[in-house]
């Protein structure tokens, strides 16, 4: 067999044609492992995870720190000869492997690997690498280098379970198990289920009882198509997409002042609620600048698209080093760019080749280079800048441009028009001469004019700041940091380019950030990676819908990432996603119409004792809603929930002295004193260094970095904020308000709306018997003491209905404090 | 995460998870221990309170909690602990070139560097005899009872990314910190109080920010973020009852609550409800410690004269008193962060103002966890984040001295640590370590070490890599300041 190149060459291949060879050779690898699949060891399941988990530090694609000469990643290398005349893999014959004698050695000192790694064999283990030397070493490429490939739905048996393909892939693999899939999840947990998922809050009462009343057989689709089509769904998956770009509103290191963004984080609202397909989405983000709008785009759209480029962490702290800035702003914008769109950590080749995958350190500075012409280090340059409103809230970061939201454009342009009209009426202001008493202008001038002032304020309002991309007219150097060392300038100029494994992006002369947007969704077929950028996004589209991905990893499908529990499906599903137009909402649709994503969530012991990790799919997932989820669900549930499209970042209740770390300037928190107060998590104003305390209590990340999955913790500070934070408080309060108000006249009603509202279900007895008996006992005390109750009732800043009898209202709001403090109300079922 | 082993492991520990509650998955977690692998982010979010994810520890400790008062801002190590005669003669001279070339420089970037004397005296304090600043009497009078390292050095000379790399042993943002990853480790002992608790302090001026990064958990679950507590106010977030709410009401709230949830589980097997009633109990619990711990009313007059403590204002002598009690409670580590040491002019009025009450609080902080039987057990840390150069900064009135990273100096005291010891040496200038470097993480290795845990066993899985809080680079811990 030809040694193919990348991972299995002898010296990785930098040409282009690399990936072609892989398909061709992936798919020998297919055969291979079929046919062999009892009795051999698979190298891609069983036994790369050990060489790489264990080896690969010391015997990898890391050149520069490689022991012994000797490289197990790659077949050539590891059967050679070494400089000892032994060779560590001789196919087929595991007793003259010098690898086999050296994992099990008894004697410390030459024991492999070597006790200090705190890396230890198991006898399976030795056993599987030994039984795959024997059956002659065979190699194949890491599965996530290998192009996904159009698989056939497999033959499966229960034939009328599937809804579409994914569901044949889904169910082959519980058949070959002897499982069979859940049931189906009842209608009412299937409707909470999948708006939660796909608008990032409940369904209300009255979709919940539209939906069991319709009878057409497509409600569900009916039901889908409104979802996707509807702004929530918007917010809902930028949110995600905020995460993955570290979107925030500060900047992040010292004095963490605010800075100009939130333009780009409604831009990329707007962008998910047009469906702007994926491969744009990303063009225009990396490159908006370069390549302007296309037909049907607003003209500012690549303006704001191009905030992404701004949105890693800055500083202008004193005494700082320019050049170790560049290194670390330059070093931030790789980790992003491969993490979000490549899934992978080149970040871990800044100061050495990457350990486990082929990346090397010149890759990672030729990465680098792409966004070289940047111009964005007026801040860092006092002397050119003079430090002018960098201390200031918000702080200033060159280039910065006024834009007009996208969510603001119609009002904008309906004011611009009302205004000149205006002005085309009055006559022009003509200053009197000095000492002589004017003429007083006609009442409807006067009118006219402060008219157009309050207009023209208005206006004026709706212009934000943005930091934006420009391009530097010749772009900064860049070179190979030897060790990552920024004081180190003896490492060779490095050109942009995209890791050499992976191929070129085949351009004359220097390619710029359009040239790398475009490579990274551009079919292999064309010269670029795009099937690989659709596996990871569509892996994490995945795990949006079923809380894992295909692939564990979502952040590192590298060769010390996971592998996928159903590497085909994934397969199909990104070809599916970049062969229809890289569309998201359709790649939606596709997942939460298959029969899989309807199954019922409820496990029984016995199957979750096989399957713990849910990684055969025979159930649904279920888990805790995402900060935004569990702060949008309490203010929809008590109908404070303020709904508006972008706009400034907002600013609920914050513990007191939250922020007194601060520093450059000091600062008060400015709680919003308006309905601003009660929009959605999303629109919160980020604070990097001290994220909002109730964002932070349900794992939200601090966008620092690239977070592809959130933990969910469970944790005590949780408890604490659901119970007492202010934000929570007063949505119970309007909950019971609402309950007095609509919800009927008998306690046992009241109960049931409250319960409807929050829990889209009605109590049972049980419940109701409990809900009263708390209901009553706070009625007791607050007759008792009704001083408390007003002052419960005087959380929040939202007007008190004072109509309704206090102490009544009082303890109702200890009931809806109940019901909002019920995990069944923060969670996915 | 390949190995089979620690797949099987993982498997194990999830669906341990997914059935048992908190408490009982402690114990599974602490059998299961750490040292055949690193766990995943997944398992480890089911790591338990009362005994950490190493388990059995890796040698006996010799500490098992940490106070690490930090003088945010970088002190200078030249008016502390580490006196220059040298340096005093050349005062007012040129900085030797061959000294300072190729080194980083902050503020001082482009500027003559001068010599900038001691301006303090320095004598032989204590018993242990080690020469301590004038500044710092009290303390000094306790050299016997310190280990002094004056061959510190750090990788970062600014201050955010400095405390980073000091806390979290990289100046990535994004890992945990290292009171995370102890409390991680060895589980926190107080079940009423979280396990690593931050405090801060500030003297007048106008100091430098502090991130909450500082004590975030990073890639680890997060119940191991250190939770701040404040000394005005509510003193952790949300621990105080809305108003009207009485502690029955919110009792019988939370009884309602945990009723219900009981009876969901009756018809939705979802572990998750049973844990978030625990969860729910122990936020009850700290709505009731904490208040209490907080309220210094207990203490004698001659303590809080001791440590020059003024309850209800977050001085660093309050906040070291507070630390005393939050390891009495079996908190893990206590993180004190007391600022205003960015000393790039004026160093010496402030210097004056910033350390006799710092002087007071440290010095209280081991006479009082010593005639307590605490200091055994408790290893304290003092110091900041880099020291300050030799050069002088700034005009001859309100002369300073900028950021340094190649030599400064930190006290250590109690569990483990040899009392009575300096350590390393810096140049005749004070600038670069040249005997005994003690590297950011070898201080980390030196922790661990002292708490049982072996630093490079000590590892999670992030991102394909063990990571561990001493990093890639090598790291030992340093067995000469160790008793």
């Amino acid at each position: 067999m030809a040694s193919p190149p990348g991972l299995l060459g002898q010296t990785p291949v930098r040409t282009k044609p690399v990936l072609l060879v892989w398909l061709a050779l992936s798919a020998m690898w297919g055969v291979t492992a079929a046919c062999g699949a009892d009795t051999v060891p698979d190298f891609t399941r069983d036994v790369r995870p050990i060489l790489s988990h264990n080896c690969f530090a010391c015997h990898g694609p890391d050149e520069h720190d490689r022991r012994g000469g000797l490289r197990l990643d790659e077949r050539t290398a590891a059967t050679a000869e070494l400089d000892s005349g032994a060779r560590a893999i001789v196919p087929g014959r595991p007793d003259e492997s010098l690898l086999i004698a050296r994992i099990r050695e008894t004697d410390p000192d030459s024991l492999m690997p070597p006790p200090e790694s705190n890396h230890l064999l198991s006898e399976a283990q030795k056993e599987t690498l030994a039984k795959w030397i024997a059956a002659g070493a065979p190699y194949s490429p890491h599965w996530a280098f290998v192009i996904p490939q159009q698989h056939v739905p497999p033959p499966i048996r229960q034939t009328d379970w599937p809804a579409h393909w994914i569901d044949a892939f889904v169910l082959s693999g519980l058949e070959s198990e002897n499982l069979t899939p859940a049931a189906d999840a009842d209608p009412v947990t299937l409707l909470r289920r999948v708006t939660f998922d796909l608008t990032g809050l409940p369904p209300s009462p009255g979709e919940v009882d539209a939906y069991r009343a319709d009878t057409d057989p497509d409600r569900y689709e009916k039901l889908i198509d409104r979802l996707l089509t509807s702004p929530r769904h918007a917010e809902r998956l930028a949110a995600w997409w905020l995460d993955l770009v570290r979107y925030a509103d500060t900047v992040g290191y010292h004095g963490d002042q605010d800075h100009n963004a939130s333009p780009y984080r409604d831009w990329v609202i707007k962008a998910f609620l047009d469906n702007v397909p994926f491969d744009r989405f990303t063009v225009l983000q990396l490159a908006g600048d370069l390549v302007g709008p296309a037909g049907g785009e607003h003209p500012d759209d690549p303006v704001l698209a191009s905030g992404y480029n701004r949105l890693l962490q800055t500083t202008h702290e004193g005494g700082l080093q320019l050049k170790e800035y560049r290194a670390i702003y330059q070093a931030d914008r790789i980790r992003n760019v491969s993490g979000v769109w490549m899934g992978a950590t080149i970040g871990c080749a800044q100061c050495h080749d990457h350990k486990y995958d082929p990346y090397t350190a010149k890759d990672f500075h030729a990465l680098g280079a792409f966004f070289a012409d940047i111009d964005d280090e007026k801040h860092l340059d006092k002397g050119g800048f003079g430090g002018k409103n960098l201390n200031s809230i918000p702080t200033r970061r060159e280039p910065e441009m006024k834009v007009v939201g996208p969510f603001d454009r119609d009002r904008a342009a309906e004011l611009d028009a009302r205004i000149h009209s205006l002005e085309a009426q009055l006559p022009p202001l003509v200053l009197p001469p000095r000492a002589q008493p004017s003429e007083p202008e006609p009442e409807t001038v006067v009118g006219s004019r402060i008219e157009r002032d309050k207009l023209q304020l208005e206006r004026a309002g709706l212009a934000r700041r943005l930091m934006v991309t420009k391009s530097l007219e010749k772009p900064r150097d860049v070179r190979i940091l030897p060790r990552g060392n920024w004081m180190d300038e003896t490492g060779p100029l490095v050109e942009p380019a995209v890791p050499a494994f992976l191929g070129s992006v085949g351009v004359n002369g220097r390619p710029s950030r359009a040239d790398l947007a475009r490579w990274l969704v551009s079919p292999v077929t064309a010269g670029g990676v795009g099937e690989f950028t659709a596996r990871v996004t569509a892996n994490r589209i995945w795990a949006l819908l079923f809380g894992a991905g295909l692939c564990r990893s979502t952040g590192d499908l590298g060769g010390q990432g996971e592998l996928p529990d159903h590497p085909e499906l994934l397969d199909r599903l990104s070809l599916e996603f970049m062969q229809q137009g890289w569309d998201l909402r359709k790649l939606l649709r596709t997942i939460v119409t298959s029969r899989a994503y309807r199954m019922s969530s409820s496990v029984s012991d016995e199957l979750l004792a096989r399957d713990p990790d849910n990684r055969l799919l025979a159930r649904q997932g279920r888990w805790r809603l995402p900060a935004e989820g569990v702060r949008d669900t309490a203010l929809f549930a008590s109908g404070l929930l303020r709904e508006q499209l972008g706009g400034a970042s907002v600013h609920p209740y914050q513990p007191a002295g939250y922020y007194k770390h601060l520093n450059f300037p000091q600062r008060e928190y400015p709680a919003d004193t308006d309905s601003s107060q009660w929009r959605r998590g999303l629109y919160v104003h980020w604070q990097r260094m001290f994220l909002h305390p109730q964002l932070l209590a349900f794992d939200a990340p601090t966008r620092e970095e690239c977070t592809a999955t959130r933990m969910r913790s469970n944790t005590p500070k949780a408890a604490l904020v659901l119970l007492n934070d202010p934000t929570f408080v007063e949505a119970a309060r309007m909950l019971a308000e609402l309950a007095l108000l609509q919800g009927g006249a008998a306690d046992d009603d009241r109960i049931a709306f409250l319960w409807r509202r929050v829990l889209s279900r009605r109590p049972d007895a049980t419940e109701l018997a409990l809900a009263k008996g708390l209901l009553e006992r706070r009625r007791d005390e607050f007759k008792a003491d009704p001083e408390s109750a007003s002052k419960l009732l005087a959380v929040g800043i939202a007007p008190l209905d004072t109509t309704l009898d206090p102490l009544e209202l009082a303890a109702w709001t200890s009931a809806a404090r109940a019901v909002l403090n019920l995990h069944e109300a923060i969670a996915r079922y | 995460m390949n190995d089979p082993l620690s797949i099987q492991r993982r498997t194990f520990l999830a669906r341990a998870g997914l059935s048992l509650g908190g408490a009982a998955l402690s114990g599974l977690l602490a059998r299961d221990g750490l040292a055949a692998g690193s766990p995943s982010p997944a398992s480890l979010a089911l790591a338990g309170r009362a005994s950490g994810a190493v388990y059995p520890l890796h040698h006996p400790p010799r500490a098992k909690s940490v106070i690490f008062l930090c003088l945010a801002g970088g002190p200078s190590h030249l008016e502390t602990f580490d006196y220059k005669p040298v340096l005093a003669q050349r005062d007012g001279q040129d900085m030797p070139e061959s000294v300072t070339a190729g080194q980083p420089i902050a503020q001082l970037q482009g500027k003559k560097l001068v010599c900038l004397g001691p301006r303090t005296g320095f004598s032989q304090r204590g018993e242990g005899g080690a020469l301590v600043s004038d500044l710092l009497p009290k303390l000094g009078g306790l050299s016997h009872k310190l280990a002094i390292v004056r061959s510190m050095v750090t990788e970062q000379i600014n201050h955010d990314p400095a405390h980073t790399f000091m806390n979290c042993g990289t100046a990535l943002s994004g890992r945990p910190s290292m009171g995370a990853w102890v409390t991680y480790g060895l589980g926190s002992e107080a079940d009423d109080l979280p396990g690593f608790v931050v405090m801060t302090s500030k003297v007048g001026r106008n100091p430098q920010p502090i991130a909450a990064r500082q004590w975030h958990s990073g890639f680890l679950p997060g119940q191991f973020q250190g939770v701040e507590f404040t000394t005005s106010g509510a003193p952790v977030h949300y621990v105080d009852n809305p108003p009207g709410v009485s502690a029955a009401h919110q009792r019988d709230l939370i009884d309602t609550v945990a009723a219900l949830e009981h009876h969901r589980l009756g018809s939705v097997a979802d572990p998750e409800i049973a844990t978030r009633v625990k969860q729910y109990e122990l936020a009850f619990r700290m709505q009731a410690s904490v208040p209490q711990l907080a309220d210094l009313s207990d203490e004698t007059a001659e303590t809080l004269a001791l440590y020059g403590a003024e309850p209800g204002k977050a001085t660093v002598g309050t906040n070291c008193l507070m630390a005393r009690r939050l390891v009495e409670r079996g908190v893990r580590f206590v993180h004190l962060y007391h600022s205003d040491w960015d000393h790039h002019s004026g160093i010496d009025s402030f210097l004056q103002e910033i350390c006799p009450p710092t002087d007071q609080a440290a010095a209280a902080l081991l006479v009082d966890l010593e005639r307590r039987g605490l200091l055994d057990e408790t290893l304290v840390l003092i110091g900041g984040e880099f020291g300050r150069t030799p050069m002088g900064q700034g005009n001859k009135d309100g002369i300073g001295r900028d950021h340094h990273i190649k030599g400064f100096s930190m006290a250590l005291a109690g569990g483990g640590i040899k009392a009575g010891i300096t350590h390393g040496e810096t140049d005749d200038f004070g600038y670069n370590a040249i005997k005994d470097i003690v590297h950011v993480r070898d201080l980390h290795a030196t922790m661990l070490h002292l708490l049982g845990i072996d630093h490079g066993k000590f590892t999670v899985e992030y991102q394909g890599l063990d990571a561990k809080l001493t990093g890639v680079e090598p790291a030992k811990p340093v067995t000469a300041i160790m008793a």
